[in-house]
């Protein structure tokens, strides 16, 4: 905890959590949700796709699509990052956190073994996509689901805003 | 000042619903995110491919993801609906809703300017094809309006009809 207290006590966390500007924490927020949209979407976009939904868009070149979800990856871990800084102590006492932390690694895995499994499949070009292709996109949207269902559930469960308040309270 | 709207919103069964239990509006917002991301996945899908991402996929059955980005908008509609009624007061004066709104309008114009001026041609083109230059206008229009909109919907929070407020997320 005395870890904590000293991250909230420097520069950028304070001026994250305190500062009026909109650039601060609603930056910070905004971009978190902009990049989901993407990264969830773009997911939900090819997952669907292999389950059957718009059988006549030919998948292959959907891959060009996995850039943009390693682009709002990037603009989420760096978002998400800096949320922490500003209040990490209200993140790293909720075990819900760690549940979230742990959901967005099995997605990224998903994501990248639906990349390897079914978009480098040969069978592919024929519009053949195999039952593990489709268990893995439907896996994928379950799990990004539950990303975003943690993630705003963090807003509601914490403990303790602060370290300081944590502190305080012991 | 109390709006009358507000009052009267507050007062209705469905208002006590939505605010009623503390489970209710952290499920809304799941929802609402969900709904968000159907609605980017697909139309953000249609409109990179018209800008010249993934050239190869045919614009025409790639249209075909649309209906689910619809239902997803549908969903917020609902949901967003619930927002406004379960707490009135956080919308009626807030700078964020109305610009949110706004950029909602101006979403479905672009939409409706799609339909009646490129669609056509965008139905037209294959695999490789290059989109109209009025296509790549009206895509690139519809992303930022849809950025605008997620953008707007999150500082929401940060408003609530009095300024800057200390709101945390």
């Amino acid at each position: 905890m005395e870890y904590l207290v000293w991250l909230e006590a420097t520069g950028l966390s304070t001026w994250l959590r305190e500062s009026v500007s909109l650039l601060a924490f609603p930056f910070v927020l905004v971009m978190h949700t902009v990049g989901m949209g993407f990264l969830a979407g773009a997911n939900a976009a090819i997952d669907l796709r292999i389950l059957g939904v718009a059988a006549g868009v030919p998948l292959r070149p959907m891959e060009r699509f996995f850039p943009v979800m390693w682009i709002a990856f990037a603009v989420n871990a760096v978002s998400g990052v800096l949320l922490l800084i500003a209040y990490p102590a209200k993140a790293l006492t909720n075990p819900l956190f760690y549940v979230k932390l742990l959901l967005i690694g099995l997605a990224i895995g998903t994501a990248r073994l639906l990349r390897k499994r079914v978009f480098r499949d040969p069978g592919l070009d024929l519009g053949r996509v195999s039952k593990r292709g489709r268990v893995l996109a439907g896996v994928s949207l379950l799990l990004w689901t539950g990303v975003i269902m943690a993630g705003r559930f963090l807003a509601y469960t914490y403990t303790y805003l602060t370290a300081a308040e944590a502190v305080a309270s012991k | 000042m109390e709006h009358a709207l507000v009052v009267w919103l507050r007062h209705t069964a469905l208002s006590g619903l939505v605010t009623g239990s503390p489970w209710v509006w952290p499920v809304l917002e799941t929802l609402h995110f969900l709904g968000l991301s159907l609605l980017i996945g697909t139309i953000g899908a249609f409109d990179l491919r018209l800008l010249g991402m993934a050239k190869g996929l045919p614009p025409k059955p790639l249209s075909r993801l649309i209906p689910w980005g619809i239902a997803g908008f549908a969903l917020n509609v609902v949901t967003g609906v619930l927002f406004f009624v379960g707490e009135p007061a956080n919308y009626v004066n807030n700078i964020a809703f109305y610009c949110k709104m706004t950029f909602v309008a101006l979403a479905g114009l672009n939409v409706l300017v799609f339909y009646l001026t490129v669609a056509k041609k965008v139905d037209a083109l294959g695999p490789g094809d290059d989109a109209p230059y009025g296509a790549k206008l009206i895509a690139a229009t519809s992303l930022l309006l849809w950025i605008g909109v997620m953008a707007a919907g999150r500082l929401l929070t940060f408003y609530h009809g009095h300024g800057l407020g200390q709101i945390i997320e």
